[in-house]
């Protein structure tokens, strides 16, 4: 517990730095690009354009019931957010060696200060999201999303998104400064995480004993429960908000104690 | 304000050998790995104590430890063995501009460079004109510092890193920066750090300079503290020994 009061009282006192780190990445991100931050935007729409063809035109998947649209963004926007902000967190460490060598800095700033960064941008996603999902609701596409009250609760969820996102960027930064093939690796695991996350297809086509399994994984949790309430207007069961952040809390804590445990070390694999 | 006690620091110089072939090959090799001593101890059993305004030059040849000993004391490196105790805030210089990043301009750079170095947004924003004065960049606030020369990089950051008023200064063969207007001035703004009581570890290999700033000097060799004292005895004890070899 110590631990993180510890990180919780140096987090006020680099609050400047994590903000300066933040908008760093803006600023070189979109230097000298036309549409500077408007990026941020397009690019998400664009993707997302591109995946929405390919998959219900070209590949003809559909969900049964559902407006295969507003199911298959809400996925992809959160898993986006998972892996783009997770792969930064993993090589932000090892990017800042030059530093860590010279300033006594608290590293844990850096894969924070990323899952923030990608954070901006999934509020950024979130607003070609909510019109699709507007869109969807005044009749783009054979069924309605749903619009309702339980919309309170999205917050919660991309919390515990952030916090899972999190805890696992510490860890996966952590082994990349021990072990460099981390980066290899680590994409290799992403291809494969998001294949066995539903994202552009339904659970149900799976068979019903590999369905229990593909629901043990977080990120389906958080997928699933955004997508109850935007799609069927239901609220998740309360042990589905439960588990949610209890996972995600206790994946966060993990994360932070192995990177704690570890970060004196770091130092000598430069 | 510095104590170290019996501090010494190791390194594994082996760390980049173990790749994936020689695990594989030392896996089916019938023979025992012999096992090599790649331990490497930059410092060892060094102990020290520094009093507040009093200004340490460090020398020695290269490699002997001068810069594992100043990570250690600012916090960087965490000592294998032995304890550092440090009271009061430091203001590191070991590498000038170390945090900065080459695509933003100037303008940009004092903000992260000062967040890195631990200041708030208040305090640069108070000092920023000042920094640019100092720095004799005004022209080029809004230029990238890719394109910067070498000599003007390092005038910003020292400007940056001086803009405090530490209570401890760690500087590291700094004070070469620049031209030779700028190295007088910034030679200028050290003297009057340690006149208001600043306490100083300086590490360079200008003895002249070593002479003049310096109340006491240590001598290390191998890590290993050779002699601690008087600037001009030891300086004159080390010159001694480097030009015998």
């Amino acid at each position: 517990m110590t631990a993180i009061k510890n990180i919780w009282g140096n987090f006020k006192k680099y609050k400047f730095l994590m903000m300066q780190l933040i908008s760093r990445d803006f600023k070189v991100k979109y230097k000298r690009s036309v549409l500077g931050v408007l990026w941020s935007i397009l690019q998400p729409v664009l993707m997302m354009t591109v995946m929405a063809i390919v998959f219900s035109q070209m590949f003809r998947f559909k969900v049964e019931g559902t407006n295969y649209l507003v199911y298959l963004m809400t996925g992809l926007i959160m898993f986006n957010y998972f892996s783009e902000a997770s792969s930064n967190a993993m090589t932000s460490v090892v990017y800042n060696f030059t530093l860590i060598n010279k300033v006594y800095i608290p590293k844990y700033i850096f894969p924070i200060a990323k899952c923030l960064f990608v954070g901006i941008n999934f509020l950024f996603t979130l607003i070609p999201w909510i019109a699709i999902i507007l869109l969807s609701y005044v009749g783009l596409g054979e069924y309605p999303a749903s619009i309702n009250a339980w919309y309170i609760l999205l917050p919660y969820i991309f919390a515990c998104l952030f916090m899972f996102t999190l805890g696992i960027g510490m860890i996966v930064s952590c082994i990349s400064v021990f072990l460099r093939d981390m980066f290899y690796i680590y994409s290799i695991i992403l291809t494969i995480w998001n294949y066995l996350t539903p994202v552009f297809y339904s659970i149900e086509i799976l068979p019903t004993s590999l369905q229990t399994l593909f629901k043990i994984n977080p990120l389906y949790m958080f997928i699933s429960g955004a997508r109850s309430i935007v799609l069927y207007g239901q609220r998740p069961s309360l042990i589905q908000l439960g588990t949610m952040g209890l996972i995600s809390i206790v994946t966060m804590i993990i994360g932070l104690l192995i990177f704690k445990r570890k970060q004196d070390k770091f130092i000598y694999y430069v | 304000m510095i104590n170290l006690k019996n501090v010494s620091m190791k390194f594994n110089l082996g760390i980049e050998a173990t790749s994936f072939k020689e695990t594989f090959i030392s896996l089916f090799s019938k023979k025992k790995k012999k096992k090599t001593n790649n331990d490497f101890w930059a410092l060892q059993d060094v102990s020290f104590g520094v009093k507040k305004g009093e200004v340490i030059g460090l020398i020695g040849s290269n490699g002997a430890g001068k810069s594992t000993l100043l990570k250690v004391v600012s916090g960087v490196m965490k000592p294998t063995k032995g304890k550092v105790t440090v009271k009061g805030v430091i203001s590191p210089m070991i590498e000038l501009g170390a945090g900065f990043d080459a695509e933003l301009t100037a303008r940009e750079n004092i903000y992260l460079n000062g967040a890195i170095l631990g200041y708030s947004k208040k305090f640069i924003d108070q000092k920023f004109d000042e920094i640019v004065e100092f720095s004799e960049l005004k022209d080029f606030l809004e230029v990238p510092i890719k394109n910067f020369s070498s000599g003007m990089t390092a005038k910003l950051a020292f400007s940056i890193a001086t803009i405090v008023n530490p209570e401890i200064l760690i500087v590291d063969e700094i004070l070469s920066v620049g031209d030779i207007k700028f190295q007088e001035k910034s030679k200028n703004k050290m003297l009057e750090m340690i006149n208001g009581g600043t306490t100083v570890l300086y590490v360079s290999h200008t003895l002249a300079s070593i002479r003049e700033l310096c109340t006491k000097v240590i001598w290390l060799e191998h890590g290993v503290v050779q002699m601690v004292g008087d600037p001009k005895k030891v300086c004159d004890a080390y010159y001694k020994k480097q030009m015998e070899k």
